[in-house]
């Protein structure tokens, strides 16, 4: 991750009402610092897209302020407009036009001289593997090819600050990978981004700050390291081939916060770090001892998004996601 | 809002790009243009024959018998009396169809617009620093430009078909030029009100109804396919202040008479001016509008 400067963008009890009375948005506060992906959470009909419209000038503000790339939304919506690039939750491409005039649109509007566009256009159907289909009306184009484009077209006259709501809706797991790539890449190239997101491994995995949505009100915000040691860390589960009790030799392991044992069982508490179960398993198979069964559980955003919403995303997606318990069955005997 | 940050914003630039990117895809659906060549011929030919006045003076009026040359002299009369001497209805007939076929375009060319709306297009590029005048003119050039083809296209169907338009003599380029100068500042003014409008509705459902109410009385009070003399006093007194009948009034002038005389020039003259006011009077209208219509909500 590039090193911070200063906030890219600043919301202060950011407020939307649809009349008659839908609070879409309730008072939200934020920073996003310059460079970092910042990651807007949240069940459906939460506000993440109601904030982003206030914050990119295409819905009105009701009360409060927001200031992006330093201009103020509501006053200076022209200034913030050339700073920002915009990937709308649905596609808007136009289906007549091909993949690349689709790009060069976007650029005259923003602006870009046309020789910079061109080469603009190339690198950018490079960079999200469009260019075979660069020739192509836009219609014939797949899901995920238009995904790529919109995100293409949310680039062309290189922001400062890309906003993305949902931008891996309904891809694939490759394409979803990929374009978390894309996304690292062009953070690590100075891009500051702000993007909601259903799948919470992505944010996990993407951004440096998350902040939880819900009923137009953010319920936490921190990073997702942080968020997830609230719920009490990492916890190891072992089952031992001998009934000699260990808890003195495990509790002498700096990184180990707790260990409970239930006859041939530990539950060991590791709240910041796994790195020590190499150790741990090296002191017991060093006693003689033999691991018969060893799991590892760590908490991921899915809990910190049912405790602060009361609502997994699975229910809010209808999809099996893994489950949290990342079994690491090792079998029967260690040695 | 004319500028975009410090720099001025590239309204014509904004413009060409908006306007460039419309009609390409106009172009490129040969669904779109291709029934507009069949519209004008319908419309020429069916009009032009099933309403023809003159067609329907009876030879044998109770027991007296017309010889032909007396039917053709009848036929003549009325054409020269009500018809401004037309030498065919569809001399008489084609300005109004052009002026009908203009109307139905421009009305219902917003759907493009609504679409773009619907479709989040809209949104992407009001996401952009682009001036939101660009995207008011956009609209109207697209849809005078895809109307006016219409009628170029219906000018030739017209003249193509046998006892078609018969132009009057001398109707020459300056002619054509003052004919479709006419009709294109009806279709500017027209084109203002329905894309403020087309930017202004949710839904194309709302659009369509709106037209709908609005288009048939605006072409019914014109002299559009009859001529005013027979109309009643109160519809004459409406016919007179409706643009359309000034812009089909203006063409058939030309296109019936070619070479004016001093008193139509007069004629032409004040339609002219009247339409050139109106065109103005409905562009600030509409801009104003749209400049609400597309400010965030
Ligand atoms: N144009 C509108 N008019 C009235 N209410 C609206 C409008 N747009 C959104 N809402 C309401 O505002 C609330 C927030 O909607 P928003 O689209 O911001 O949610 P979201 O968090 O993006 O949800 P999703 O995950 O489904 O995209 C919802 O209750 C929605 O019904
Ligand atoms: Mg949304």
């Amino acid at each position: 991750m590039r090193r911070l400067m200063g906030s890219i963008i600043e919301a202060d009890k950011l407020s939307k009402l649809y009349p008659p009375k839908t609070k879409a948005v309730d008072g939200v506060s934020f920073n996003v610092e310059e460079g970092e992906v910042f990651g807007f959470l949240g069940p459906n009909g939460a506000g993440k897209t109601t904030t982003i419209k206030m914050l990119t000038t295409l819905a009105s503000i009701t009360s409060g302020t927001a200031k992006v790339a330093g201009f103020d939304v509501k006053h200076e919506s022209a200034r913030v407009r050339e700073s920002i690039g915009v990937v709308p939750q649905e596609l808007t491409a136009d289906d007549e036009l091909k993949g690349v005039e689709n790009l060069m649109l976007l650029g005259k509007l923003h602006h870009v001289p046309q020789s910079e566009m061109k080469e603009k256009a190339r690198e950018l159907l490079r960079l999200f593997d469009l260019e075979e289909a660069s020739e192509r009306r836009v219609r014939t184009y797949s899901g995920g090819m238009r995904r790529r484009l919109q995100m293409a077209m949310g680039l062309v006259h290189s922001p400062k600050i890309l906003f993305m709501d949902e931008p891996t809706l309904g891809l694939d797991i490759q394409t979803r990978t990929k374009v978390w790539e894309y996304i690292k890449k062009l953070n690590v190239s100075g891009l500051s981004v702000f993007m909601t997101t259903h799948y919470l491994e992505e944010a996990d995995s993407l951004c440096r700050r998350v902040a939880i949505i819900d009923h137009g009100v953010i319920k936490v915000l921190d990073t997702p390291a942080r968020l997830k040691e609230r719920l009490g860390g990492n916890v190891l589960i072992l089952e031992v081939s001998n009934g000699v009790d260990l808890s003195e030799f495990l509790r002498t392991i700096p990184t180990v916060s707790d260990v409970s044992r239930d006859g041939h069982m530990y539950k060991i508490k590791l709240p910041k770090t796994e790195d020590a179960i190499p150790a741990i398993v090296d002191g017991i198979t060093s006693r003689g001892l033999k691991i018969t069964q060893i799991s590892f559980l760590k908490p991921t955003l899915d809990e910190v998004f049912l405790e602060v919403t009361g609502r997994t995303m699975r229910e809010e997606e209808g999809e099996a996601q893994e489950s949290w318990v990342q079994n690491v069955n090792i079998g029967r005997s260690s040695s | 809002m004319l500028t975009s940050g410090g720099r001025q914003a590239d309204l014509l630039g904004d413009l060409s790009a908006l306007t460039r990117r419309a009609l390409l895809k106009w172009i490129r659906n040969p669904a779109a243009v291709l029934p507009g060549f069949f519209t004008a011929l319908f419309y020429i030919a069916l009009f032009g024959n099933s309403f023809n006045p003159t067609g329907i003076v009876p030879s044998n009026i109770n027991g007296f018998q017309l010889t032909s040359s007396e039917l053709e002299e009848v036929k003549t009369a009325i054409l020269s009396q009500t018809f401004g001497g037309a030498a065919t209805y569809i001399s008489y007939l084609t300005a109004g169809i052009i002026c009908l076929i203009l109307v139905f375009n421009m009305a219902f060319g917003g759907i493009d617009l609504v679409l773009d709306r619907q479709l989040g297009f809209l949104n992407t590029i009001l996401a952009a620093p682009i001036s939101r005048a660009s995207i008011y003119f956009s609209g109207v050039i697209q849809n005078m430009v895809k109307a006016m083809a219409l009628g170029f296209i219906t000018f030739a169907v017209a003249i193509l078909l046998p006892n078609g338009l018969m132009l009057g003599k001398g109707f020459g380029v300056v002619d054509f030029v003052g004919a479709f100068g006419a009709l294109a500042l009806l279709a500017f003014a027209l084109s203002c009100v329905f894309t403020a409008l087309a930017l202004s509705v949710k839904s194309i459902d709302s659009l369509v109804a709106i037209v709908n109410f609005a288009t048939f009385p605006l072409v019914f009070t014109s002299t559009a396919l009859f001529p005013a003399a027979d109309f009643p006093s109160w519809l004459k007194a409406i016919s007179n202040f409706n643009p359309i009948t000034k812009a089909c009034n203006a063409a058939r002038l030309l296109m019936i008479n070619g070479m004016l005389s001093s008193s139509q020039q007069i004629s032409f003259g004040w339609d002219l001016a009247y339409l050139a006011a109106f065109a103005v009077a409905m562009g600030v209208v509409g801009y104003l509008a749209a400049n609400k219509a597309l400010a965030p909500r």
